[in-house]
């Protein structure tokens, strides 16, 4: 028995102990586990898991349907995977650039819905030229997120307030200011949501003919990787970013240093915000087209988990976000090919954002279970 | 009398040190009975041990003639044995009855029902044992609405509550102020008239003199001696605290100081919590002088260090360094000016653990040429560049060289890697503040040439140190701390090993 306990704790420890590529490690193993997890469901429900989890990548693009509807192909599928992916990438960057400075932003759902909300507003509803009016709807998106993300990190520096306190606070005002606007002035009486944005301002493409097919094309998905490469670029690169990460891990010594706590706080903060606007914009005028009063969005959330399981670094985002939007596209055509609930289907993708977010636990404890292996 | 504790042949080791060498010792019945020792001497270890927080390695510890098994506190509470940290441990936000009741609170039914805890007889009982110790406390108030001094005062009712015979203090006075301690000092007098027996750890011989019949000291994990206080003097306690040992390897070029490079004014430093730490302090440190100040840990020497590096406000005064008025210039202009700090806490303050051993390297210069460009961008190769000099230089170990994370790195090295890039800033001032803290024999040597020969160089040092021994070996100029005041500042020659200990306890305070 004793044998048999130590053989785990050591398959444990080389699959998140210290080496090479933990961090890497330590991701892949959260998902191998929230697999099993998923598999154990499944036959729970006396479905076949290997057939489920190819129709989830069928139902995402990424492996070929039997059959496919008229003017509808894998290419179509991939690409409204990205169209979906694209607000997520900005959302987990927010939320990972804040982390590597040592922030908790909680409050992405509320930028993402108030940027979405200027951009709608002051651009959604007009007649502009097509490309202006996206050029504006991303600068708005851009730069309303920033202006809530430096409130957040001034009142952080300034009045020692908890980021996440703020945020909750800043969450319930901004749902349920921007409800009030909604519903009084721009309520769709029949979809009970915000009415729909023009098409000129809307940063996707809805069924844009290419060839035989039609299509969506996220226009700003090329937006969201030069932004993975741009985060990247700073924090690896550049004196903000190692001004960034140092006060991240260490605020005391940072001060010591000589480097201005604070104003890095708000610097890191503004850059959060702009993300999360960016989110905001790609997802209300974007994959969506309306705003629904009163509901801040899950995927400012489930961010937090995605930029998790990416080891909040730029690149690691990136991957995460594909991965949990291959999940949460695939479920839906995975629950009518495997006659599974929609919600059961999407408790497929909540296990693995469960599990994302416990991967420094595994970390540590493989720590702990190495260091008591060396001391016997 | 009647030997309420013994301790027999008590060891107690820790890695690397042995806090407690064979110590024999016994405390009487209705005694007041000082511990006294330096710094690490083993006080806290040995009264520790009767508290129940340790347990001994060898020997065994006797309470009222039976040989007892402390394994923890809550043994020590049945044993009615009581101790008043030297960091309180107490609820800020609940009242001074609810912190004394703490888990033993009286219960009772309401309506016969349901389970409440009977505050309103509390309240009173807290009350009754105030007016009976005469420790004035207000049972109603909130903790942290109180000053320092009552919360002691709740501290000590906390262990009377508990019908505690032995009460244990753990240096009470060094978070109180004079009129507080004078009146401390009574109440402790007082408790011993009333029949209880008392433990006190101090440093402070002038209170030892004053309260304590008899008085234990140790120097370095061993039991040097028990005196009666009433017959010693207080100079003969010193010596024997600090050790007779002088032996001081002096191979010092003397040569002439030169232009002052640092000038402190009249410098006050307030706690949080309004308490003065640092009061009215001034002195100047000059090229190739090596200045020390020396004292008893918490008596304002680190805090003057921090003040001078612009890590926390002070209150009133002025610093000058190199003639430039920095009193509010931010902590990089004064790295600019001229500072270097190699701080106390290397782990919280001097280095970033999960950064690498380039990144700490540099962690003071990564944003002016040629670590960075004008465009703020970072240039790895002249961080590498330095990083590899300074690693030869200084003789860092490591297994990866740069990329080491410095987390991973042994105390030595950590050190070697902050003093390295401390004095690769090329500095005129350079503060050291316990340099060789938790370092091998060969480190503390190595760092003790290293300071010698910046010295040489024209530098002007701030040594802050709690050994007395390197104070002594290395200082041109000794300023002794107590209570945040400066005792007294004299050429190191002037000064005997035994005097400093003197103006350490504070003995010369009335003098001066």
């Amino acid at each position: 028995m004793l044998k048999r306990t130590s053989l785990i704790k050591r398959l444990f420890i080389l699959c998140c102990g210290k080496g090479r590529h933990q961090l890497l490690r330590t991701s892949l193993f959260c998902i191998a586990l929230s697999l099993l997890a998923g598999i154990i469901l499944l036959l729970l429900l006396g479905k076949n898991p290997w057939e489920a989890y190819r129709s989830i990548l069928q139902g995402a693009g990424i492996l070929a349907k039997p059959r496919y509807a008229g003017r509808k192909s894998q290419l179509t599928d991939f690409m409204s995977l990205l169209n979906y992916t694209t607000p997520m990438v900005f959302a987990a960057l927010s939320v990972a650039v804040a982390l590597k400075c040592g922030i908790f932003n909680i409050c992405v759902s509320g930028i993402m819905v108030f940027s979405g909300f200027m951009a709608t507003v002051l651009v959604g509803y007009s007649n502009l030229d097509p490309f202006v009016a996206k050029i504006l709807v991303v600068l708005i998106g851009a730069l309303s997120g920033a202006l809530l993300g430096m409130l957040i990190g001034y009142l952080k520096h300034r009045f020692n307030m908890n980021e996440v306190v703020v945020a909750i606070m800043l969450n319930y005002i901004i749902s349920y200011v921007v409800s009030f606007f909604i519903q009084t002035r721009f309520i769709d009486p029949i979809t009970r949501q915000s009415v729909a944005v023009t098409q000129n301002a809307r940063l996707t493409l809805f069924d844009y003919p290419v060839g035989s097919l039609k299509m969506e094309i996220a226009l700003v998905f090329p937006l969201a990787i030069l932004a993975v490469f741009a985060i990247k670029f700073v924090l690896d690169r550049t004196r903000f970013g190692f001004e960034l990460k140092a006060v991240g891990s260490n605020s005391k010594a940072s001060n010591y240093a000589g480097i201005q706590v604070g104003r890095a706080v708000v610097f890191t903060m503004i850059i959060s915000g702009a993300l999360a606007g960016l989110a905001g914009v790609s997802y209300y005028l974007g994959s969506n087209a309306s705003i629904q009063p009163r509901v801040l969005p899950s995927l400012g959330f489930d961010a937090i988990a995605v930029a998790l399981l990416g080891n909040t670094s730029a690149i690691g985002s990136f991957f995460a976000s594909l991965l949990v939007m291959i999940f949460d596209c695939g479920t839906t055509y995975m629950s009518s090919r495997m006659q599974v609930l929609r919600e059961i289907a999407a408790l497929i993708t909540s296990i693995l954002l469960l599990f994302s977010a416990i991967g420094i636990f595994f970390r540590n404890l493989a720590d702990r279970f190495q260091q008591e292996a060396e001391e016997v | 009398m009647e030997n309420l504790v013994e301790f027999r042949h008590i060891t107690k080791r820790f890695p690397g040190i042995v806090a407690n060498d064979d110590i024999s010792l016994s405390v009487r019945k209705g005694e007041i009975l000082a511990i006294l020792g330096e710094n690490g001497a083993g006080k806290s270890t040995l009264m520790s041990m009767l508290f129940g927080m340790y347990t001994p390695d060898e020997g065994e510890i006797f309470i009222r003639g039976k040989a007892e098994h402390i394994t923890s506190p809550l043994v020590a509470n049945e044993l009615n044995i009581g101790m008043v940290h030297q960091h309180f441990m107490l609820v800020e936000n609940q009242t001074i009855t609810e912190n004394i009741i703490m888990g033993i609170e009286p219960k009772k039914r309401k309506f016969g029902l349901f389970p409440i805890v009977d505050l309103q007889s509390s309240h009173e009982k807290v009350q009754q044992l105030s007016m009976h110790y005469h420790l004035e406390v207000n049972p109603r108030d909130t903790i942290e609405d109180v000053p320092v001094s009552t919360r002691q005062r709740v501290e000590i009712l906390k262990m009377l509550y508990r019908n505690a015979e032995i009460l244990i203090f753990d240096e009470p006075t060094a978070v109180l102020t004079p009129q507080e301690i004078e009146s401390l000092l009574l109440i402790i007098k007082s408790l011993r008239d009333s029949g209880k027996t008392i433990i006190l750890i101090t440093h402070k011989l002038d209170e030892i003199k004053k309260i304590a019949d008899r008085c234990a000291i140790l120097c370095k994990g061993r039991l040097i001696d028990v005196l009666e206080v009433a017959t010693t003097s207080v100079q003969h306690m010193s010596a024997l605290m600090v050790g007779r040992d002088v032996s001081l390897t002096l191979d010092k070029v003397e040569h002439e100081k030169g232009a002052e490079v640092l000038k402190v004014e009249n410098v006050s430093v307030v706690s949080q919590d309004h308490i003065t730490l640092v009061d009215s302090v001034s002195f100047s440190v000059h090229e190739g002088e090596i200045l020390a100040i020396a004292g008893v840990s918490g008596n304002g020497q680190v805090e003057i260090a921090d003040a001078i590096a612009g890590l926390i406000p002070i209150k009133s005064g002025r610093i000058l360094l190199q003639g430039n008025d920095i009193t509010t210039a931010s902590v990089r202009k004064r790295i600019e000016a001229g500072l270097s700090y190699i701080p106390e806490d290397r782990h919280a303050v001097g280095l970033i653990l999960d950064f690498n051993l380039r990144e700490n390297l540099c962690l003071k210069q990564y944003y002016r040429s040629p670590y960075s460009n004008e465009r703020g961008i970072l240039q790895h190769d002249a961080m590498n560049e330095l990083g590899n000099t300074l690693i030869e230089a200084f003789d860092i170990r490591t297994s990866k060289g740069n990329d080491t994370l410095v987390r991973s790195m042994s105390g030595g090295n950590q050190q070697k890697a902050i003093i390295a890039r401390e004095i690769n800033l090329d500095s005129k001032l350079i503060m050291f503040v316990q340099p060789t803290r938790g370092l091998d024999v060969g480190a503390i040597e190595a760092i003790h040439t290293r300071i010698n020969s910046l010295r040489s160089e024209g530098k002007a040092i701030l040594l802050i140190s709690l050994e007395l021994d390197e104070v002594l070996q290395l200082a041109d100029t000794i300023l002794v701390m107590y209570n945040g005041k400066v005792q007294t500042i004299r050429k190191a020659n002037e000064l005997t090993k035994l005097q400093v200990g003197e103006y350490m306890m504070g003995v010369h305070v009335e003098k001066n």
